[in-house]
């Protein structure tokens, strides 16, 4: 009978949980960054003439004066959030008559249309900046099987975890580029009103995502919409103060608590819980041995504190061009962390348009974001239920772009310059 | 008698282990083998040997990183492959496929690329993708 000789310590168990978020968030900016660094040199702050669904209202020219910028970039983000809004309805609403195939063919759909041709054209700006003598043939055939692949991942969940993972952050990259091309005012309008919509959308009782979600704990399904999902962090029995959700499936004497994880960690992926895997598919028999050392994979119930609910994850809509992303933080039904899609392509858009500036500003920017995903963390784990992740950390982020464009900067440069510092 | 229950234990065992998704390696070392790379959060086993199959057969369709994403998830099953008999052979040819596809590919992309106009003469010029990009005018923003 194996025993733990100490509790696990903070570190392993938010910290390795935090890390798991906070991965994929950082590749996913990086991403960007580089690509609008590499792709962006020669397009200074130009505006670009593409029109979409954020520059409806008011496409910006760079002769306008500062006061009709504002007004145009304040008239596209209403539209924009108006129309998300009218979408995640729609969402609501599909979901409520449970149309979740056509949901979920929707989700693949619109991630192969993303791989597909936003994937191509970023490819294609690569290869020509640097005149890669590539055929189209190959070309083809590459392109080809990425975006089969991805939409294969996305539709079903039977492919490798990590694949997962990846292509999520991929498109997420991908879509946040196409973000970045918007005009400026818009950029930072628009971030400032999606956060602003997130909290209401998600904390206000008639809001949609708080609609989804409550209908997806009371049916006790998933969400169906491109939600980032961390791998679940291992915990031996100590872990009953977790806010981890187990179902009871057999019954099993006390004992088997605490050697069903000892064996788990057996297995070559050490940080997984077998009993999350179990969360998935309900239909797993329990192997029970004589009730002593060989209990394989049993669930526990333990109850959320508050009382079980099971998947709480919040949502938000997002449309550009054809997706649908959920942003918002939440705890999946096997206790691990899920972060909307929107979630990282906001994120990115703001680290973009601050690497469109200068490094120091991604650095601020990055930063700043980091800090509002832990305090949205340390908030979720507080309060247990379905929280918006764009409010804290988009706030904090434009704030800290400013502030460093218009203070830090300054100084920095004139250090600098009189070799004082840096 | 003895070797009749014995049997019928390793059998309803083994059923049980089946069922279970996992495959205990032996009597004395009883730890789980997840046929999958994912471990516990991965397949059970007969789930592993229709997903394994439709991998297998979707890589028909020009597809070879689906062969590459099926070696990928069924690694444990090339690692030990005594134990999986029924995935081993659709995990196998997915990855000799890949291989092979791999190698067709990789000397076609280099030949064009490093042979370049002097071995195609003017067709390279009409293959290039930058040079398609930009006759189909693709790399504008639409």
């Amino acid at each position: 009978m194996a025993q733990n000789t100490k509790p696990p310590s903070i570190l392993e168990t938010i910290g390795e949980e935090i890390i798991r978020i906070v991965t994929p968030v950082s590749i996913c900016m990086f991403l960007v960054v580089l690509l609008v660094a590499i792709l962006n040199t020669d397009t200074s702050d130009s505006s670009s003439s593409i029109t979409t669904m954020a520059t409806i209202a008011y496409n910006e020219d760079p002769s306008d004066s500062l006061w009709d910028k504002i007004k145009g970039a304040l008239l596209n983000s209403l539209v924009f959030v108006v129309i998300v809004t009218v979408t995640t309805f729609l969402l609501v609403l599909l979901f409520y008559f449970r149309c979740i195939k056509f949901l979920k063919f929707y989700m693949g759909f619109s991630a192969f249309i993303v791989l597909g041709f936003l994937g191509g054209e970023v490819a294609l700006f690569l290869i020509e900046m640097y005149t890669f003598p590539i055929d189209c043939i190959t070309f083809l055939v590459l392109l080809f099987n990425f975006t089969v692949v991805g939409g294969m991942s996305v539709l079903m969940s039977n492919l490798p975890i990590l694949i997962n993972q990846g292509y999520l952050v991929v498109i997420g990259m991908l879509v946040a580029y196409w973000f970045t091309l918007l005009p400026e005012w818009t950029t930072w309008v628009l971030l400032v009103a999606m956060a602003l919509y997130d909290l209401a959308a998600v904390l206000l009782p008639g809001g949609p995502l708080r609609l989804l979600v409550e209908l997806a704990i009371e049916r006790d399904e998933d969400i169906p919409a491109l939600v980032y999902e961390a791998r679940p962090v291992t915990h031996d029995e100590s872990a009953l103060r977790q806010r981890r959700l187990w179902r009871l499936r057999r019954s099993v004497d006390s004992g088997s608590a605490e050697n069903m994880n000892s064996e788990s960690n057996s297995s070559s992926n050490a940080n997984t819980v077998s009993n999350s895997m179990n969360c998935q598919n309900e239909t797993r028999l329990v192997v029970a041995e004589e009730g002593q050392r060989r209990e394989s994979v049993s669930e526990l119930a333990v109850p959320l504190i508050p009382p079980p609910s099971q998947s709480t994850r919040d949502g938000q809509e997002v449309i550009s061009s054809e997706n649908l992303h959920l942003e918002g933080i939440g705890l999946g039904s096997s206790g691990a962390i899920k972060l909307g899609l929107g979630d990282f392509i906001f994120y990115s858009v703001l680290v973009g348009r601050a690497a469109m500036y200068d490094f120091m500003t991604v650095y601020a920017c990055y930063l700043a974001i980091i800090a509002g995903l832990g305090i949205t963390l340390m908030l979720l784990a507080l309060y247990q239920k379905a929280l918006p992740a764009l409010p804290v950390s988009i706030l904090l982020g434009v704030l800290f772009y400013f502030l460093t464009r218009m203070l830090l900067e300054a100084f920095v440069v004139q250090c600098s310059v009189n070799l004082i510092m840096f | 008698m003895e070797r009749a229950e014995s049997s019928v234990g390793e059998a309803e065992r083994r059923h049980l282990g089946e069922t279970a998704g996992l495959i205990m390696r032996s009597r004395n070392n009883p730890e789980p083998l997840w046929p999958t790379i994912d471990g516990p959060l991965g397949l059970s086993e007969e789930d592993s040997v229709s997903y394994a199959r439709k991998f297998f057969k979707f890589g028909f369709l020009l597809l070879p990183l689906l062969w590459a994403v099926n070696c990928f998830y069924f690694w444990p099953v090339l690692r030990h492959s005594p134990s999986f008999p029924r995935i081993r052979r659709y995990v196998l040819g997915s990855a000799v496929g890949f291989v092979g596809f791999t190698v067709m590919l990789s000397s076609w992309a280099l030949t064009f690329a490093i042979g370049g106009e002097r071995l195609f003469g003017p067709v390279w010029e009409r293959l290039v993708m930058y040079n398609v990009a930009d006759r189909l005018g693709l790399s504008g923003w639409n």
